[in-house]
C-alpha cells in the first residue's frame, strides 16, 4: 500500500506545501490525521475544538481547514461559518471530518460552508487527492481573484483617465458661445468620446461661426482629433480669420496628424446678423437643413465636400453656399447619430422621419424639442443616447446678439494694440536681404478686428514698398517695363543695383487710431531717392496703364486717399476700415 | 486471547502502523486512555438516561475506533449512538457490556502489537 502511495505521488507534479489546520476533539483521530498530512509535506496546525480552530485561523490564516463536525464548546458548523466570514473574499476550502452519514447532517456541513467531507476511518489516498484538488481550486480562485482585481484596477484607471481626459477636452473643446440665445443644441457630456464635437464662436465682426464635427471611431482615438480642431477654430475665429481659412487650416492639420481612415465629417456655418445671411460648408455629414419661417419650407444643403482630414491642402475645396436668412429662419446642423438611432427592432430613425417631424411642427420654436422627443420615442430610451448631436441656429437681429466677444461687456476691440504709431527704417544691408512685409503685416494684424482686411493691407504695403525701393532708392525707371524684354532688363538691373547698394533707405511711418467699429490706418512710405514730379503724373493718370504703374490706381480704389508728399519721395495712404467686411 | 482478526482489520492496521512509524505507540496509548474515559463516560450517561450525551460520546468512540481499525468496537459504539439518537435505551446496558469486553480485547491486541 505504501508503494502505491509513492506511485501516486511521483506521477503528479511536485506536491505543493500547504498550511493546513486540523480541528478534532478526539486525540487519537487528530494524531492520525496530523501524521498523514504532515507526511504529505504540509505544515499542520492542530486545534482541539471549534474555538481553538477559529483562534488559530485568525493567527495563521491557513490554506485548507479540516474540521470535525461534532466538537465541544464551538462545534464544527459554527467554526466553519466564522472561518468563512473571516476569510472574506478568499477561498479557504473547509473539509468536514465526520462519521455522520445521514443526509441532513451532511447538508448542514455544506450549508455551514464546507466544500467536502472526509469520513472516518481516514483513507490516506482519498485525503491526499482531496487536499490536492482543493489546493488547485484555491489556486484557481486566487488567479481569478487576482485577475478580477487587476481588471477592476484597470477599469478604475481607465475611468480616471477618461475623467482627466474629459476635463482637458472640456477645457479645450469647449462649445464656446453655444449658450447664445439664438442657439439650441443637443450634445451629450461624453460626446467627445463618441467623436462628436460642437464649437461656436462669435466673430470679431459681430457674426458667428458654428461648427459640428463627427470623427470616425469611438473613445480616445475619436476624441484626440477634437483638440486641434477646437484650438484652430477658436484661435482663428477670434483673430478674425474667415471660414475658408479656418476650414483649410483644420483640414491641413487633421490630414497631417490623423491616421488613414480617421477623419472628421463636419459642417460649418458663418452667420452674419448684419447682412442676414449665412455661408454654409458641408463635408460628409447629413444635409444641413434651412427652415424658412415665412413659408415653413425646408431646404436641404447637401454635402458637397469630403470630410476634413481626407485630402491634401491643394485639393481641399472651401466653396460655400451663401443663403439669405430672414429673422426667425433656422439652420440645423447634425451628425448621423439621430438618423441612425435604432428602435428595439433595429430599425433606424432615418432622414424621412426627421423631415416628417419638422414638417408637422407648426411652431418653429418647438421644432428642435419635438425632434429630440420623437427620436427618444423611437428608441424607447428616456435618456438621450450619447450619439445624438444637433445644433439649431436661428437668425436674429444684430441687437439681440449683444457684444461680439463675451457677455462681460468686453468688446472685441478691447485688448490688442489699436492706438499707436511707429517708424521703421530699412538701411542698405537690410534692403539687400530682408523682406519687411510679413513682419509689418503681422504687426498690423495684432490690431483687433483688422485681420479680415489683411489682403488689402498687404497689397498696399507691397506696392508702396516696391515703388520706394525700386523707383526711389534704386532709381529704376518703370518705363523699362513697358515692353516684354524690358521687363527682364528691369529685373536684372534691379538685382545688380541692389547688390551694389551702400547708401539710402526706406522708411515706414505707420499710424493706427481706432474709431467706432473700426479704425484709420495711415501708412507713409518715404525713400531717399530723388522723388518725381507727381503733380504732372496725377494729371496724366492714363499713363499709369500698361505693364507698369498699375499699383497706385488699384490702391486708390481701396483707400480713402493716396497722396504724394515732399518732392515725390513720400507717399501717404489713408485706409479706413470697419468691422463689417 | 481470541483471534485478532475478529476484532481488528489487520491489513489496515499494518498500513496505519507504517504511516505512523514511531508515533504508533503514542497513538495506541492515546487511543486506549481516551477510549477508557469514553467507556466510563458511557456508563455514567447511561445511568443518567442522558440520551443526547450518549449519542455524542458513542459517536466519538465510533469514529476513533474505526480509525484504529477496530471495526467491531466501532459497530457497538454505533449501536449505542443510534439508541441515544432514537431515545430508546432498551438493551443499551447489554450493548455497553459487550462494548466493554470488546474494548478490552482491542486494547490487548493493540498493546501487544507495538
Amino acid at each position: 500500500m505504501d508503494n502505491q502511495v509513492q506511485a501516486v505521488e511521483t506521477q503528479g507534479e511536485p506536491i505543493e506545501s500547504l498550511r493546513i489546520l486540523i480541528a478534532d476533539d478526539n486525540d487519537s483521530d487528530r494524531l492520525i490525521l496530523q501524521t498523514i498530512v504532515r507526511k504529505e509535506g504540509h505544515v499542520v496546525y492542530t486545534a482541539k475544538d471549534g474555538q481553538e480552530a477559529i483562534d488559530i485561523f485568525k493567527e495563521q490564516s491557513p490554506d485548507i481547514v479540516l474540521l470535525d463536525a461534532l466538537m465541544p464548546n464551538v462545534d464544527g458548523f459554527e467554526a466553519a461559518r466564522t472561518i468563512k466570514q473571516l476569510a472574506g473574499d478568499n477561498l479557504v476550502p473547509i473539509i468536514f471530518l465526520t462519521s455522520l452519514r445521514d443526509a441532513t447532517s451532511l447538508a448542514d456541513c455544506l450549508a455551514a460552508g464546507g466544500l467536502d467531507f472526509l469520513s472516518k476511518p481516514y483513507n490516506r489516498i482519498i485525503l491526499q487527492a482531496k487536499i490536492k484538488a482543493f489546493a488547485s481550486m484555491r489556486r484557481l480562485h486566487e488567479t481569478v481573484q487576482a485577475q478580477r482585481d487587476e481588471i477592476s484596477l484597470h477599469h478604475d484607471r481607465l475611468v480616471h483617465e477618461q475623467e482627466v481626459a474629459k476635463q482637458v477636452f472640456d477645457n479645450i473643446a469647449h462649445p464656446g458661445c453655444i449658450d447664445a440665445p439664438n442657439i439650441k443644441y443637443l450634445l451629450s457630456p461624453m460626446a467627445v468620446f463618441n467623436g462628436d464635437l460642437v464649437l461656436a464662436s462669435r466673430k470679431p465682426s459681430g457674426g458667428m461661426f458654428v461648427f459640428l464635427g463627427d470623427f470616425t471611431g469611438h473613445g480616445l482615438p475619436a476624441a484626440i482629433g477634437a483638440m486641434p480642431v477646437s484650438e484652430i477654430f477658436y484661435g482663428m475665429a477670434q483673430k478674425g480669420f474667415s471660414l475658408q481659412d479656418i476650414l483649410r487650416e483644420i483640414n491641413k492639420k487633421l490630414k497631417r496628424i490623423l491616421p488613414v481612415g480617421v477623419f472628421c465629417c463636419a459642417s460649418m456655418v458663418d452667420v452674419s446678423f448684419r447682412k442676414h445671411s449665412a455661408e454654409v460648408w458641408v463635408g460628409g455629414i447629413p444635409d444641413v437643413l434651412v427652415y424658412r419661417k415665412q413659408t415653413r419650407q425646408l431646404e436641404n444643403l447637401k454635402s458637397r465636400h469630403l470630410p476634413l482630414g481626407v485630402v491634401d491642402s491643394d485639393r481641399f475645396n472651401t466653396d460655400t453656399t451663401l443663403i439669405q436668412l430672414e429673422k426667425g429662419d433656422r439652420v440645423m446642423l447634425w451628425s448621423d447619430g439621430i438618423i441612425e438611432a435604432c428602435n428595439p427592432q433595429q430599425e433606424m430613425f432615418g432622414e424621412e422621419r426627421v423631415m416628417e417631424v419638422l414638417r408637422n411642427t407648426e411652431d418653429a420654436d418647438a421644432m428642435f424639442d419635438n425632434l429630440v422627443a420623437a427620436v427618444e420615442r423611437h428608441t424607447g430610451r428616456g435618456e438621450q443616447d450619447d450619439d445624438y448631436t444637433m445644433v439649431e441656429v436661428t437668425m436674429v437681429g444684430e441687437e439681440e446678439m449683444g457684444n461680439a466677444l463675451g457677455a462681460d461687456g468686453k468688446s472685441y476691440m478691447a485688448g490688442g494694440p489699436k492706438d499707436w504709431s511707429m517708424t521703421y527704417e530699412l538701411r542698405p544691408l537690410t534692403l539687400k536681404e530682408f523682406n519687411p512685409l510679413p513682419l509689418i503685416t503681422h504687426l498690423l494684424m495684432e490690431v483687433p478686428g483688422l485681420r479680415p482686411h489683411s489682403g488689402k493691407i498687404y497689397t498696399i504695403l507691397s506696392e508702396l514698398y516696391s515703388n520706394a525701393l525700386e523707383h526711389g532708392v534704386l532709381n529704376l525707371h518703370s518705363d523699362l517695363k513697358a515692353s516684354a524684354d524690358g521687363f527682364a532688363r528691369y529685373y536684372a538691373e534691379r538685382t545688380q543695383k541692389l547688390n551694389e547698394l551702400y547708401e539710402g533707405c526706406v522708411r515706414f511711418h505707420i499710424d493706427h487710431h481706432p474709431v467706432k467699429d473700426g479704425g484709420v490706418l495711415t501708412i507713409v512710405v518715404e525713400d531717399t531717392g530723388p522723388g518725381f514730379d507727381f503733380k504732372s503724373k496725377e494729371e496724366n493718370r492714363h499713363k499709369t496703364e500698361g505693364y507698369s504703374g498699375r499699383g497706385i490706381p488699384l490702391i486708390n480704389t481701396m483707400c480713402r486717399s493716396v497722396r504724394y508728399l515732399g518732392k515725390g519721395n513720400q507717399v501717404e495712404v489713408i485706409f479706413d476700415w470697419h468691422v463689417d467686411v | 486471547m481470541s483471534n485478532p482478526a475478529d476484532h481488528l482489520d489487520i491489513g489496515a492496521l499494518q498500513d496505519l502502523k507504517e504511516i505512523m512509524e514511531n508515533e504508533f505507540e503514542t497513538l495506541v496509548n492515546t487511543f486506549i486512555s481516551d477510549s477508557q474515559n469514553k467507556v466510563d463516560e458511557l456508563d455514567a450517561v447511561l445511568q443518567q438516561q442522558d440520551c443526547d450525551a450518549l449519542r455524542k460520546v458513542a459517536h466519538s468512540l465510533k469514529g476513533s475506533s474505526s480509525n484504529v481499525c477496530a471495526f467491531r468496537l466501532s459497530e457497538l459504539a454505533r449501536q449505542l449512538e443510534m439508541m441515544g439518537k432514537e431515545e430508546t435505551l432498551e438493551g443499551a446496558d447489554q450493548v455497553l457490556s459487550a462494548l466493554r469486553v470488546e474494548f478490552r480485547a482491542v486494547s490487548d491486541i493493540l498493546s501487544t502489537n507495538l
